[in-house]
């Protein structure tokens, strides 16, 4: 077991973590969620298996799906998060 | 590696206990619909955001340079869940200092910038 590259990798994930998208998704819905506990288990093992695709995938992951689709996902996924925080339905919050 | 306690806290009580142990406000419904709701909503949306992700693309370099992905795929999974931890227990820290209406309202606009930059991205590319 390289312990020095297990350093390595994670004070370089650590630091490009840090305030990325991801994180700052986590401390938003963590703060407004029913849940905070949904809200970690689901982000740490959404970046888990995309980490874990990275890893076994290689440079291959970026042919599996075309990024402006993949984006644009995303984007409309943190859309309507933001839209159900910012109005939520009249019978209130269920995120 | 011995879990930091945080972790432990936040797993001590079993995930079908009845009551909801989270101090924002309480949703009548039943704790296992909440849970497993907030859970995809947000795994779908932070799994795709991350892919394609610098930190991906980072953990990626890393793996074929040093050609054990396991040590990688370790070092690299520990930083995110710390990530997660750090921002969710961060978002709890915040709900119990704002009133839950205007955190709401700033998470809401947070997430609504977050789309924007995606948006930004694909435009920009």
């Amino acid at each position: 077991m390289d312990f020095q590259l297990f350093i390595v990798s994670f004070i370089t994930v650590f630091v490009s973590e840090l305030g990325d998208k991801s994180q700052l998704a986590a401390i938003a819905l963590g703060g407004s969620s029913p849940s905070p506990k949904a809200v970690f288990f689901g982000s740490a093992s959404a970046l888990l298996l995309a980490s874990l695709l990275g890893v076994l995938l290689g440079e291959s992951t970026a042919l599996l799906l075309p990024k402006k689709l993949v984006k644009g996902l995303a984007a409309l996924g943190f859309g309507l998060l933001a839209v159900r925080l910012l109005w939520p339905e009249p019978e209130g919050l269920d995120l | 590696m011995s879990a930091p306690n945080p972790i432990s806290s936040l797993q001590s009580d079993p995930i079908e206990a009845t009551a909801s142990t989270s101090n924002t406000s309480e949703t009548p419904s039943a704790f296992g619909g909440t849970f497993w709701r907030v859970f995809l909503s947000t795994f779908v949306t932070i799994f795709l955001a991350e892919l394609g992700d610098k930190t991906q693309v980072a953990t990626l370099l890393l793996s074929a340079q040093s050609r054990s992905p396991v040590v990688v795929f370790l070092g690299a999974g520990l930083a995110l869940i710390s990530t997660s931890l750090l921002g969710v227990l961060l978002g709890q820290w915040l709900a119990k200092r704002i009133s839950p209406s205007t955190l709401d309202t700033c998470a809401g606009i947070l997430l609504l910038l977050i789309t924007i930059g995606l948006i930004g991205d694909i435009v920009g590319q």
